[in-house]
């Protein structure tokens, strides 16, 4: 009905916002930009009725990284005098468009060599909290386990630099 | 789509819509004359039109004429005027789409189909009101930011960390409730809390999981930036914190969102902790079961209530100034429209009872006495809002992050293995 | 003679006080004792129904300024300008003029107080060495639609009469 439309409208969202992030001279523009191409993709992630997905996308990037992100960027208070010299910007952006186009066309192959009626629906239930989280811990405990251990290591990592800064200075 | 359906519907989503936006008033009304009675203080009582003053309620419409009407000044300094614009509406709206998956009665049962009472009827449940309240703080952040105000950005800045650091211990205190609970669903989440425990006390929230109540409303309470930990806006240091450069109506917004991310948060813990719309040792098939004695009984209730409530009007409206005349006819005018809504509720309830009891019009009953008593539920947490607010001083910025930081995060997780413990333990 | 020493118990390091919540609790309890107090009886309220009720003011009060008058209607004023010396504000402005009547030598021409830059000190009623002006008029509530409004004259001040009884003055 209207989910084509709206993956349309969508992805053309997200594709503005990835170029705005590039594009934008001030951080804060380019950090609101990319919020919103965050919002898109949460946005497409609901359209294919990944609900747990979809609300992860929104609380861990959205709401909390790119706060974060925000957070700093306020912090730092940037003047225009602070940003840096980007006279040669566009011919910057051409050559990596062109570096990137090889790429750009192969990624278009694969997409059409996919074929486009082999996808079935979504079995009832796909993609709530209760798969996804019987999928985790069952298929692929391992692999959860082992990027939950990273994290613990980055947590603890941070936990004892900020303690040695602190230990230091007192 | 069914003509019911889409009743139901509208009906879903204005409820959603407007009752936060209407509990901005009772709550700014609640506030102050709070504040009056806790100081001993009488409170805002004088606005009134044509003499009729309603407790103070009109207070509140005198004050939003006057932010309506007042000039929208966007300081010369600011360079980034869209985000100046964008942070107020932000605050605003993401707090009222948090309200929207509250459910405020049971599923209502009609023929076949069952319509969920509430204004978005998501699986997700609480991860919504998580996911929504992040962007809330883009909103603080844009504000503080776009000002260019150094008592703005400081506000923001202490807005934004404490959000961003409670949400951690609310978010920990959240998962052990949901391993009690099994499901992130808020309709479910009520329902489960619809059993009694040992077949007395009902399996409330607060009663499974006392130390993560305990932990959620202190987190909530720093997210909603209320006393005691309102840093963001410490008059005597920052001045109003991050809203200081903003008048007239997107100050309004501002302060309506707050107003209404208070209302949410009461929603929440009414929900997550009191049993929501349930009435305790009364779950909805008991109600619908019984629909005609609990109409009797209501019948019974509601004049005996109106009396005591009349006889206090007529005592208390008066009040000790001398005006006696106009302040009389007032109270007189009062009591009689409180006894015509009895008398029209009563009629009603007669008509119910003599003509319609019995299927539809039984679940019908019952999803309004529960939308009662949820709002009944709310509106006592947000007084409870009120009354730390006017109890408790303001913290100092280093304690609040020590309390969130090292007191409240080691509990949570101490609480999330005891609670696994017993699940697992339980099976 | 010794210092006296009063040693105060330091409160608030016990294991009960640092969890806050029985302190917290506490202090509820005195504030919703308050509130429903005041909810069922409104009338304990310590509030002045203003508008209505009117403060009782002493005599002591620094209210608007008035021109007293010698028992046969002569204005007491010499037009010393000690008051306007005085001034911390700078909001008296006297013009003075011969005095014909043969009371004193001078007299004021005009008689300004600006009642907007006033502060309601007193000075130029502790300075006047005739008793002339004074702040007994009671009025403490001075208000305007415009700027001119705020500033009295000469026949404002003679005009307005004391809020209190002789008697009372001399009590003070």
């Amino acid at each position: 009905m209207s989910q084509p439309l709206l993956f349309y409208a969508l992805s053309l969202l997200a594709i503005v916002g990835a170029v705005g992030l590039l594009m934008f001279k001030h951080p804060m523009n380019a950090a609101m930009s990319f919020a919103v191409t965050l919002i898109a993709l949460a946005g497409l992630y609901g359209l294919l009725s990944a609900t747990l997905v979809f609300a992860i996308q929104l609380i861990v990037y959205a709401g909390a990284i790119m706060s974060l992100i925000l957070f700093i960027i306020m912090f730092l208070n940037i003047q225009p005098d602070d940003l840096p010299d980007e006279s040669g910007y566009w011919y910057y952006l051409a050559g990596g468009a062109a570096a990137l186009t090889p790429l750009a066309l192969l990624l278009l192959y694969g997409i059409n060599s996919l074929s486009v009626t082999s996808t079935p629906e979504a079995p009832p239930g796909f993609g709530t909290i209760k798969e996804v989280g019987v999928v985790l811990f069952t298929d692929w405990l391992l692999p959860f386990e082992i990027v939950s251990i990273l994290l613990l290591v980055a947590l603890v990592g941070a936990v004892v630099l900020a303690g040695k800064r602190e230990g230091g200075n007192d | 789509m069914s003509g019911t359906e889409i009743f139901i519907t509208i009906i879903r989503v204005g409820f959603g819509v407007f009752v936060p936006l209407s509990a901005v008033a009772v709550m700014v009304w609640m506030e102050r004359r709070g504040a009056g009675f806790i100081q001993d203080r009488a409170g805002p009582n004088r606005c009134n039109v044509l003499g009729f003053r309603f407790g103070g309620l009109l207070q509140n419409i005198a004050d939003a004429i006057k932010l309506l009407f007042k000039e929208d000044v966007i300081p010369g300094h600011i360079a980034h005027k869209f985000y100046f614009i964008l942070a107020p509406a932000l605050v605003f709206i993401t707090a009222l789409l948090c309200f929207a998956v509250i459910p405020f009665a049971d599923a209502l049962v009609l023929g076949a189909s069952t319509y969920l009472m509430q204004a978005m009827p998501l699986e997700l449940g609480i991860l919504w009101f998580l996911a929504i309240i992040g962007f809330g703080v883009y909103g603080i952040i844009l504000a503080g930011w776009a000002s260019h105000n150094k008592y703005g950005l400081l506000g923001g800045l202490r807005a934004a960390a404490q959000v961003i650091s409670y949400e951690i211990p609310m978010g920990l205190a959240l998962v052990s409730l949901l391993a009690v609970y099994g499901t992130v669903n808020l309709t479910e989440v009520t329902q489960f809390q619809g059993r009694l425990l040992f077949g007395v006390i009902p399996m409330w929230g607060v009663v499974l999981q006392p130390l993560g109540f305990i932990i959620f409303v202190i987190a909530a309470f720093a997210e909603t930036n209320r006393t005691p930990f309102d840093l963001a806006e410490g008059e005597s240091e920052i001045v109003a914190g991050f809203h200081v450069e903003y008048s007239s109506m997107k100050f309004a917004l501002f302060f309506m969102g707050e107003y209404i991310a208070m209302f949410v948060s009461s929603a929440l813990i009414v929900t997550l902790f009191f049993g929501g719309y349930q009435i305790p040792w009364l779950n909805t098939q008991t109600l619908v079961a019984h629909a005609r004695p609990v109409a009797v009984a209501l019948m019974l209730i509601l004049p005996a209530a109106a009396y005591v409530f009349a006889r206090w009007i007529g005592f208390n409206n008066p009040g000790p100034a001398p005006n006696p005349a106009q302040r009389v006819r007032e109270t007189k005018v009062y009591i009689a429209v409180v006894w015509s809504l009895v008398a029209l509720i009563e009629v009603i309830l007669l008509g119910y009872i003599v003509a319609g009891a019995g299927g539809a019009a039984d679940r019908i009953l019952v999803v309004w006495l529960q939308t009662a008593v949820f709002l009944l539920k709310t509106f006592f947490v947000c007084f409870v809002y009120v009354w730390v607010r006017w109890t408790l001083p303001r913290f100092r910025y280093d304690q609040l992050q020590k309390l969130g930081w090292e007191k409240l995060l080691p509990l949570a997780l101490f609480n999330i293995f005891i609670t696994g413990a017993v699940v697992v333990a339980l099976g | 003679m010794a210092a006296r020493v009063k040693q105060i118990k330091r409160r608030g390091r016990t294991f009960l006080e640092q969890l806050y919540l029985i302190e917290v609790i506490k202090g509820m309890g005195v504030t919703i004792t308050h509130f429903l107090r005041n909810l069922r009886d409104n009338r304990n309220l310590y509030v002045r129904d203003y508008p209505e009720v009117k403060p009782e003011i002493t005599s002591r009060w620094r209210g608007r300024h008035r021109l007293t008058l010698h028992p046969d209607g002569t204005v007491k004023c010499v037009a010393c300008f000690m008051c306007q010396t005085n001034c911390p504000s700078e909001c008296i402005m006297i013009e003075a003029t011969e005095r014909l009547d043969g009371v004193a030598e001078k007299m004021p021409a005009r008689f300004t107080i600006d009642l907007l830059e006033c502060i309601y000190c007193g000075y130029c009623v502790e300075a006047c060495p005739m008793d002339a002006i004074r702040m007994d008029t009671g009025i403490f509530s001075v208000t305007g639609t415009s700027r001119e409004d705020m500033v009295l004259e000469l026949e404002d001040l003679l005009a307005t009469p004391g809020g209190f009884a002789e008697h009372e003055q001399e009590d003070r």
